[in-house]
Order: C-alpha cells, then sequence, then structure tokens
C-alpha cells in the first residue's frame, strides 16, 4: 500500500442532463458497492459552502472527478479547494467508448445509462488500485 | 423589450449526494422542472456559482431562485447567497420531514417509501411556491421581489433546461480603476442595431433607459458609464455592419 489510504470520490452534482446522472450512479456503486473501504464521496454542495471538514478531505486525500459536462465543476472545485486530482474523467469520453450505451433519463436512468455508470465504474476501480498502490496480489489476497 | 430570456422561476438544489435528503431535493426538483412547472422553471448547477463564470452569477440575481437543501447546512441556500444573491424562497427537506411526520428518508440511489413521499411533498411546496413567485413581480435591477405589486403575468415559456454554461451575458466596464458589471448589455445592443439604430445622442438616451431596467446604476457612476456604454455600442454597431 502507498501513504494514500483512501481516495475522494467527487461527481457532477448537476441535474439537467442524463450524464450527471451517470457520473452519480458511477460514484454510488464505487463508493457503496465496489470499494467502500477505500473510497471517500465527496459532494460538491459542501466545498461551495466552504465546509472544513469537507475541505480537510479533499486536502488529505486525491480526488478522482467524474464530471457530467465540459464544464467540469468537479474538477474545477477541486483544483479551487487545492486539492490532489489523481484523475479527471468526464462521461462523455467514456461513452465514447461505448457508443452503445447512450444513456437518457434524469430522475431514472435507462438500462443503456445504467451499463454506462457501471462502465465508468470499472475504470475508476482501476484507478483507485494505482492510486492506492494496491497490486494485483494483494487484491487477491 | 431586448430578447432578454423570459420570466422563469431558479431552482438551485443542494443535490447532496452524500445524504438521502439530497437524492429528495434532486428528485423533487426534477418533478417541478419535468412535471410541475416545466415552463416556468429553470436550473443551474450550485458548482457553477464557484465553477462557472459571471454569467452563472448572474443567475439568482436574473430569477427570482428557490433555494432547496437537504439539511440544515442549506449549501444550496447559502452558496447562492455568497455567490449569486439571496434566492426568493427556500425549503430544507429535514425540516419538511419533520413538520409532516414522515419517517427518515433512507437511499442514496433508491429512496424508501418515507424519502418518496417527501419528494411528492416537497415538490408540491416549490410548485406552489413558483406560483406564488410568478404572481408577483420580480425587479431585475434589485435583484428581489417588487413591493410594489405591479400584475406583471408569466410569459410563454419553453420547456425548462439546465442552464449550464448558457448563464446571462454580461459585460465589464471599467470606470475610473473601478470595474462594473452591465447584466445584458449585447442583447440589448442585438436589439437597437437590429432596428438599425445608429448611434447618436438619442439613441445612447434609450439604451441607458434599457440598462437601468436590468441593472442598478449608482448615480455617481452613471456619466461615465454612459460614456463607455457609448463606446461600446459604437464598436458593436461598427463590427456588425461590416460583418
Amino acid at each position: 500500500m502507498s501513504e494514500t489510504e483512501k481516495v475522494n470520490i467527487v461527481p457532477c452534482s448537476g441535474i439537467g442532463k442524463s450524464f450527471g446522472s451517470v457520473s452519480r450512479l458511477a460514484a454510488y456503486y464505487i463508493t457503496e458497492d465496489d470499494r467502500p473501504a477505500d473510497t471517500t464521496l465527496v459532494p460538491l454542495a459542501l466545498l461551495v459552502l466552504g465546509d472544513k471538514d469537507t475541505n480537510n478531505t479533499v486536502l488529505s486525500n486525491p480526488s478522482i472527478t467524474l464530471d457530467g459536462c465540459k464544464l467540469q465543476c468537479a474538477k474545477k472545485m477541486i483544483g479551487e479547494c487545492g486539492g490532489q486530482i489523481a484523475q479527471d474523467l468526464v462521461v462523455l469520453d467514456v461513452y465514447r467508448d461505448h457508443r452503445d450505451l447512450k444513456p437518457a433519463g434524469i430522475a431514472v436512468l435507462n438500462e443503456a445509462g445504467e451499463k454506462l455508470a457501471r462502465a465508468l465504474a470499472d475504470v475508476v476501480d482501476l484507478i483507485i488500485d494505482q492510486t492506492l498502490g494496491i497490486t494485483r496480489e494483494e487484491k487477491n489476497a | 423589450m431586448p430578447d432578454l430570456p423570459p420570466k422563469k422561476v431558479g431552482i438551485i438544489t443542494c443535490s447532496g449526494e452524500e445524504l438521502p435528503e439530497g437524492t429528495v431535493t434532486r428528485l423533487a426538483a426534477l418533478r417541478v422542472l419535468e412535471q410541475l412547472r416545466p415552463g416556468e422553471t429553470v436550473t443551474i448547477c450550485l458548482p457553477l456559482f464557484l465553477a462557472g463564470g459571471e454569467g452563472d452569477r448572474a443567475f439568482a440575481k436574473f430569477y427570482p431562485t428557490i433555494a432547496i437543501d437537504g439539511c440544515e447546512k442549506r449549501c444550496a441556500y447559502y452558496g447562492t447567497v455568497r455567490y449569486s444573491n439571496e434566492p426568493a424562497a427556500s425549503l430544507i427537506i429535514t425540516d419538511l420531514v419533520k413538520k409532516h411526520g414522515l419517517e427518515k428518508p433512507e437511499g442514496l440511489r433508491k429512496l424508501n417509501e418515507a424519502g418518496q413521499q417527501a419528494v411528492e411533498m416537497a415538490a408540491n411546496e416549490m410548485a406552489a411556491k413558483v406560483d406564488s413567485l410568478l404572481g408577483k413581480s420580480w425587479n431585475r435591477t434589485k435583484g428581489e421581489i417588487d413591493q410594489s405589486n405591479n400584475n406583471e403575468q408569466p410569459e410563454e415559456t419553453t420547456p425548462a433546461t439546465c442552464s449550464c454554461g448558457s448563464g446571462i451575458p454580461i459585460t465589464i466596464l471599467t470606470i475610473s480603476d473601478q470595474e462594473i458589471t452591465v447584466v445584458g448589455l449585447p442583447l440589448i445592443f442585438e436589439t437597437f442595431q437590429e432596428k438599425n439604430k445608429a448611434p447618436s445622442v438619442v439613441i445612447l438616451d434609450e439604451i441607458m433607459d434599457m440598462v437601468k431596467i436590468y441593472n442598478r446604476i449608482e448615480p455617481d457612476d452613471e456619466p461615465a458609464l454612459r460614456v463607455e456604454i457609448q463606446k461600446e455600442y459604437e464598436t458593436y454597431y461598427q463590427r456588425i455592419n461590416n460583418e
């Protein structure tokens, strides 16, 4: 293991586009199902408010930002707080590799949107391993 | 009048991904935006007040806004106050749950029954607030409800969408080393140019009248601002005609 103990997962907080919902669902897959012990879900609203605990979390551990659109609020907010970004991802980039998974719906994503979120989460899981310095052997053990 | 965005109510949610109440805010806002008042509401992402531009920060000044928060930290409300303008109304889900004696909402991805009830109640309360705000006159100069209570009716609208990246156009003019932000100036210029109103003293009077509808101009700043706006319009008019 590296000195980094946890990775922050920072999804887009948008409610106007399907891609924002995909980023949020992927963040839930990662922080609730895949890697709950290795990750912290960071809500952007608390960073906007300047919440001290959330700011400290961002300063203490590297962040992976999951943005729904090119405006990249999550990436910009982590930068604004002085946090380290391990990787910044935009859902559209993952969608380019999965053209068959066109997301639709915001409150309730369609099946393709859920699968796209799963694909994004898989990408992030690998980045978490790299960031935490987890080897395949450690993972299997 | 220039073709500025029609009168709508802005809805800003905390979105709080870490709390079930945050999920309630998102779903309630979407219910209003998509189903209950689709033509009369618009939204913007809260982080855009920091991550976006001046146009995004003008959002809550231009639109009377409802802030909907999941908890007492009130990120949406205070974030909007700090970076844009005081919301015209607000709603806190934990208060609403308490008021109606609901069980605590649970489930970040899929809300329990209590969470779904909270969504319905919050959405209905917001829709009522939208109606109330549209029945009142919003003063875009002051960024607050006009107490003079004229009976302006809501205009015809189009389906609500996310306002991310489509903020109100603003122009920053420098007067005596002081920066003054003017809301809607390009749209005002466009309106005059389309009517072939060439720059002149009379036209400048008309432009200034229009600028004052959307901006609070301090009397001391007006003479210098007038000179700057005249220069801006002359440049704009010439550029468009050359094109």
